[in-house]
């Protein structure tokens, strides 16, 4: 037997083969995916805010193939994780984990899509408030993203100590920003039924779950970032 | 006198190659965690593992060797015909050789001990019929072999869980390392020492007592941990520079949380005036503690656990030692236990009433564990090193510790188990304490299986050697 394979077979008897494959790795990868689709959406509005209508189409039709790649992480994910016993933390809290990441991906698609569906009648300057309205909603992400970042640390300290505090202080942050983001919602919805009353139906219609949509993408931030305190062994 | 010389040296080499191979293939679960740390380099972790096998084969490998050679079949059986125990134990020597060569081929995770008492019982059970069989003691050792696993399991558990609540969960986890270091080299030093010198230096006709032995171990745990405090003195606390010093320690700012929390109680038990004051001051003290944690800075120090870590690479080494120490006091006996009872029974002519290992013998198997480890094991601690990364040193040194010490406490009891199976246990232990990223399943049924399959095997391989060899030199 030539030694390389004979190492082989010695490796296979020993306690290497004990670990299982990390879902964390992956989680952390996947979430790299989503943030893609959140910096394609942030492409979609800077072209929005030009009213290059060819260009959205493009960057929309990209946004979407993300999301698919990203759910095809996902899918690989689930079925690869070991049992709860065998994961250092609970099997539905990580499931819980990766079903937001994967909203906030679909929420960016979804978006996308309503950009495309009809040019955006402009009042008010109310596409600016909007792009304003975004930038708020992607700064809670970015701060859900980076707890997510902390997952390799907060392995090594066993969810606990001055690592568990730090995400903790995190997550606070995180919540925070989504409060501040739901203030300029309240604003936005409340022109809207004010001086929407010369916009078309469908416009209108159109504006409101724009502001809907996006407003969900700091929620489902701060939803994972308190899914995330859940694991936390806080004294 | 002729068909016995062949036959001592047919047992010697067969020993020798049951030694070798033990060497080859078990010692780099203790040592490749290190390589792989960087904590030792390839040719230190070889030297280090030579000479702790060596020496726990030496001096603690007696007890259980005496096990192997007339703990598991009734000598008595053979008292008429002592070539055919000569015999026997040279069939199951080299059928678990074979067993062995097979089962890693296939991948199998078997292990020695469980091959080499199949294949003992088997010719035994063959030729000595059903009572020759010492139940009772095998019972014991069966037992062993379900209890040892999750004995390692728990150990480790605790021992990650004491780091857990001491280390990694403190507020400022270099400084609360630096202070456990002396008292984790104690236990080390002092459960090494204790059963290195208690009973195992009789090999140098030099024998204490009991409390004594207690004594100088608790002694020698005493300098080791000073010296260890010496050592870790010098490590510097990281400084937390480039940014605005913050005006108040994490841990202030966790104490206020913990008064919030206490405060809560009271209002949720409490009634009118009392709950409205308790409102009142938990008001204030949450504006406090929010204001206190804005000038607390938690980032920084986060990176804390790396210098834990590297702290605890030098703690492993020792973990590791004693995992070879260990290792070799139980290990040897799969090799020289059956070649005890063939040497004795040719040097006698009979079979002796008492069971002896001599001391040549003892460092004979040794000594094979070394060549196996010089000649092949190496490979296998490089190849082993670069492929373990999940176990950092923290978890590397509980789970060494917890195995390493199970597998001594069986092994002063006469009692053989496997070591792989001991540190299976362990990590698993560490790892239902949330100290790993992802265990795998499938080892836990790989072991069980091996249970199954490797005794009938190891039995079936050693009755067909038997009437080979039967037929060879009786005819």
């Amino acid at each position: 037997m030539a030694i390389d394979s004979l190492n082989e077979v010695i490796l296979m008897l020993n306690i290497a083969r004990l670990f299982g494959k990390s879902p964390f790795a992956p989680l952390q990868s996947h979430m790299k995916k989503v943030a893609l689709c959140i910096e394609r959406l942030a492409d979609i509005f800077n072209a929005l805010s030009k009213m290059d209508l060819e260009k959205i189409d493009k960057l929309v039709a990209d946004l979407s193939r993300m999301e698919h790649e990203a759910d095809l992480t996902k899918n690989d994910i689930r079925n690869h994780l070991p049992k709860s016993l065998f994961l250092p933390i609970d099997r539905a809290h990580f499931l819980e984990i990766l079903s937001v990441q994967d909203s906030i991906a679909d929420k960016a698609e979804d978006i996308g899509i309503l950009l495309t569906l009809r040019p955006l009648e402009d009042f008010r300057n109310f596409t600016e408030d909007l792009i304003a309205f975004f930038r708020k909603n992607e700064l809670a992400f970015l701060d859900a993203k980076q707890i997510i970042e902390e997952i390799d640390e907060l392995l090594e300290s066993s969810f606990g100590g001055i690592e568990a505090e730090k995400v903790k202080s995190m997550v606070e942050q995180t919540a925070y920003k989504e409060h501040e983001a739901d203030k300029m919602r309240q604003v936005l919805m409340k022109q809207l039924f004010t001086h929407g009353e010369g916009l078309s139906t469908p416009a209108f219609f159109l504006w409101m779950r724009l502001i809907e949509e996006v407003g969900a993408i700091s929620h489902l931030s701060e939803r994972l970032a308190n899914r995330i305190r859940m694991i936390l062994e806080l004294k | 006198m002729e068909i016995e010389v062949i036959l001592k040296f047919l047992v010697l080499i067969v020993g020798f190659y049951m030694a070798w191979n033990i060497g080859a293939n078990d010692v780099s679960n203790a040592m490749g965690t290190s390589v792989g740390s960087g904590a030792l380099t390839l040719r230190r972790a070889v030297l280090v593992a030579a000479l702790l096998e060596f020496s726990g084969a030496f001096f603690v490998g007696a007890n259980v060797s005496e096990t192997m050679q007339r703990g598991l079949i009734d000598t008595d059986m053979f008292i008429t015909e002592p070539l055919i125990l000569i015999l026997g134990m040279c069939a199951a020597l080299l059928g678990t050789s074979i067993w062995l060569q097979i089962a890693s081929y296939f991948g199998w995770p078997v292990s020695t001990t469980h091959a080499i008492v199949g294949a003992i019982l088997g010719f035994g059970g063959l030729i000595g019929g059903i009572d020759a069989i010492q139940w009772g003691e095998i019972g014991s050792i069966a037992l062993s072999w379900v209890i040892s696993p999750i004995v390692s399991a728990v150990i480790s558990y605790l021992i990650f869980s004491i780091l857990q609540r001491n280390i990694l969960y403190a507020m400022n986890p270099t400084e609360a390392t630096k202070k456990f270091i002396p008292l984790l080299v104690f236990i080390v030093f002092s459960t090494f020492t204790l059963s290195l010198i208690f009973n195992g230096l009789q090999n140098l006709n030099f024998s204490i007592t009991f409390s004594e032995a207690l004594g100088a171990s608790i002694a020698i745990g005493i300098a080791a941990s000073a010296i260890a405090h010496l050592l870790v003195r010098r490590i510097p606390l990281p400084e937390i520079d480039n940014r605005p010093p913050s005006r108040y320690l994490p841990q202030t700012v966790v104490s206020l949380e913990k008064a919030i929390k206490h405060l809560q109680r009271v209002q949720v038990a409490s009634f009118d005036a009392t709950h409205e004051k308790v409102g009142h001051l938990l008001d204030e003290v949450r504006e406090l503690s929010n204001k206190m944690r804005q000038e607390t800075s938690f980032t920084e120090r986060t990176s804390e656990y790396r210098s834990v870590e590297k702290m605890f690479v030098y703690l492993q080494i020792l973990s590791a030692c004693f995992v070879a120490f260990a290792h070799g006091a139980n290990d040897v006996a799969n090799a020289i236990g059956p070649v005890a009872a063939v040497l004795d029974v040719i040097k006698n002519g009979i079979i002796s009433d008492v069971a002896t290992i001599p001391s040549w013998l003892l460092a004979f198997g040794g000594l094979g564990i070394v060549v196996g480890l010089a000649t092949w094991g190496w490979r296998v601690i490089e190849t082993i090193g670069k492929k373990i990364t999940e176990l950092t040193p923290t978890r590397g040194f509980c789970a060494e510790f917890g195995a390493a010490t199970t597998i001594l406490i069986a092994s002063k009891l006469g009692l053989p188990i496997s070591t792989t199976h001991c540190l299976v246990g362990a990590v698993l232990g560490v790892g239902l304490a949330r100290g790993m990223r992802a265990l795998n399943l499938n080892m836990l049924r790989d072991i069980l299986l091996s249970w199954i399959i490797t005794i009938p095997a190891s039995a079936a391989m050693s009755i067909l050697l038997f009437y080979a060899l039967h037929a060879i030199f009786i005819g």
